[in-house]
């Protein structure tokens, strides 16, 4: 009885273990979700709201993070004018890889024949209809030491469909004196725009001064710490489609104000780029502390206040 | 034997530098990083100060970037015009160039890297035209090479018309690739001139002094450049024949490395006064 496979989900194709879906659409001036499930070890839940036609899905974990080997992969589809927010509940932990297996895997599988067994994987694959938006605004990962992690997120937006998307990585367990002691992340974000690509942004942290080099040579590469300090959070933003042109206009204003005179590293380095003949922004931001960038990012995009309400922007960057 | 000769005239060549590639007015962010004090984090040792460490440290991690985003795109462009391959057919070798153009926009997420990047690979492009093609064909019982200078043509048209962009990396495959340089080499020289370009910067903002940066070159570049070129000349973008509907098609693919890195130098035009473009 209990050996009896997991029923296939409506769009007929079953759910393996920890896969998602979610498909909303717009009935009248309220979100109705079509599709809404997930199977161990991810979960999805979505809070009533009285706002019209916007939604909240949480994407949560098990257990609060994810374990060597786990893979996620979650399936969105947004359509008819939904505004969809996508949240964590606080940080998404990745632990640390098995011991012994990391080295023996890449030993026998090359890169490029996939992603060893151990890798944590989450890929997400957004569908975005046109006059629809998504706000994917989770906490930060936090890869603990020795933590091997892959994401891929890729972002499929049609006509005037909009995206705001927030991808960022804190250094590790402040509280254990882990600060960027991981061994990989890996992340990629894809905007693919009426099937055109407009951003491939993959960002690779690796310690490479880990890897193996003759007795005696000078240390090559520095550590992920030496590249990264002084700051322990990197956020990257992308601002796309019509709902995001205010805020990002607003905030290119406070780009083009900043003159920078000769000066010693502050609390908080921002940099913004348009791209795309600034229909399109890409914003990096680094800080001291977590909340050093939460509170930078809570400020910079308060403007979506008017677009999904204030009630619900406050249950991002809690 | 001869092959080797030409190849190492053609080296010489190309790291003259006095070469008109517009590489004199990048800084690829080392003059933002500076404004921005983060000279100043690298500890000194008793041999070395402190600006000289942190300029040392800079030319570490942006070759690390470099190799891991650009090389990948290097490779790709050089297999597009290098003799010695099956040359695909001109439109189709002008499609993919362009494709792979278009793959290193979306990946440099940086208005002002790409403004640099694309600045020196149209003028690679002229150089090739205005001073290499002729001779390459008058020289060489190469007729392949009379197809790689209409090639180029057609890309620096396109580069014209808004079509393309003319991105460095593969700017730098192409003349590489035309001139009948080795991959190996056209990778090596890549990562060594982006250092030399940097060094060249730091002595004209006197963080290091100029016999302290060649002894940088000569000394501590050599095997960071090295040992880069081997860890990151693999790499393939992958973008002309799959559109990587999977996840295992990124695994092999070039990346960025150093996010400090990024947001310093697209802030280099906020600094209230700079030398150089990037």
């Amino acid at each position: 009885m209990a050996a009896i496979p997991p029923r296939p989900s409506a769009s007929n194709e079953r759910l393996t273990v920890g896969h998602g879906r979610i498909t909303c659409s717009l009935h009248g001036s309220s979100v109705v979700f079509s599709e809404l499930s997930s199977t161990y070890p991810l979960k999805l839940l979505s809070p009533r709201l009285a706002v019209p036609a916007v939604a909240i899905v949480y994407v949560l974990c098990y257990g609060g993070g994810l374990v060597s080997g786990d893979r996620v992969k979650l399936k969105v589809d947004v359509e008819g004018g939904c505004k969809l927010l996508l949240l964590s509940q606080g940080s998404t932990k990745v632990f640390k890889t098995r011991s012994g297996d990391r080295a023996s895997t890449s030993l026998r599988q090359p890169a490029h024949l996939g992603i060893p067994e151990n890798v944590t994987t989450q890929i997400t694959d957004v569908s975005i209809a046109p006059k629809s938006a998504v706000f994917l605004l989770p906490d930060p990962v936090t890869c603990f030491r020795s933590a091997s992690y892959t994401q891929i997120q890729r972002f499929h937006l049609l006509g005037d469909a909009s995206l705001v998307l927030l991808d960022w990585v804190a250094a590790g367990r402040k509280s254990l004196g882990e600060e960027w002691e991981f061994s990989r992340y890996y992340s990629v974000n894809e905007v693919f725009l009426d099937g055109r690509r407009i951003t491939r942004d993959i960002m690779l942290l690796e310690d490479f001064s880990l890897q193996s080099q003759p007795p005696g040579s000078i240390q090559l590469h520095r550590t992920l710490k030496e590249r990264l300090r002084p700051y322990s959070c990197y956020a990257m933003l992308v601002l796309c489609g019509p709902l995001a042109q205010e805020v990002a206009a607003q905030l290119s204003r406070e780009y083009q104000s900043i003159s920078i005179f000769k000066t010693s590293p502050a609390r908080l380095v921002w940099a913004l780029s348009p791209i795309e003949e600034g229909k399109t922004y890409v914003v990096r931001v680094a800080g001291i502390e977590i909340e050093d960038v939460k509170s930078w990012l809570r400020d910079a995009l308060r403007g979506f206040e008017n677009i999904i309400g204030i009630d619900t922007y406050r249950k991002a960057f809690v | 034997m001869e092959q080797n000769d030409d190849e190492t005239y053609i080296l010489l060549v190309l790291a003259d530098s006095n070469l008109p590639t517009g590489a004199f007015v990048a800084s690829s962010g080392l003059e933002s990083y500076t404004t921005h004090g983060f000279l100043s984090l690298s500890p000194a040792t008793p041999t070395s100060n402190s600006r000289t460490e942190g300029t040392l440290a800079f030319i570490r991690d942006s070759l690390h970037t470099y190799a891991y985003s650009a090389l990948a795109f290097v490779s790709g462009a050089h297999a597009l015009v290098a003799p010695f391959s099956l040359p695909p057919p001109l439109d189709e070798a002008l499609a993919s160039l362009i494709s792979l153009d278009a793959l290193y926009e979306s990946m440099t997420l940086n208005h002002v890297a790409r403004r640099a990047s694309t600045a020196q690979g149209v003028a690679l492009l002229a150089l090739y035209t205005k001073a290499f093609a002729t001779s390459a064909s008058a020289s060489a019982s190469r007729p392949e090479s009379l197809s790689v200078a209409s090639l180029v043509d057609k890309l620096k048209l396109a580069i014209r018309r808004g079509e393309t962009h003319g991105h460095l990396p593969l700017c730098w495959g192409v003349l590489t690739g035309a001139l009948g340089l080795s991959l190996a080499r056209a990778q090596h020289l890549a990562l060594f001139l982006h250092a030399r370009s940097l060094l060249s910067a730091a002595v004209r903002m006197n963080t290091v002094g100029p016999y302290l940066a060649q002894q940088i070159l000569l000394r501590d570049v050599r095997p960071i450049v090295e040992g880069l070129v081997s860890q990151c000349g693999s790499l393939r973008t992958g973008t002309v024949a799959n559109e990587h509907r999977d996840e295992l098609g990124y695994l092999n693919g070039p990346a960025t490395t150093w996010p400090l890195g990024e947001i310093i130098a697209t802030r280099h035009d906020l600094q209230h006064s700079r030398m150089f473009n990037s």
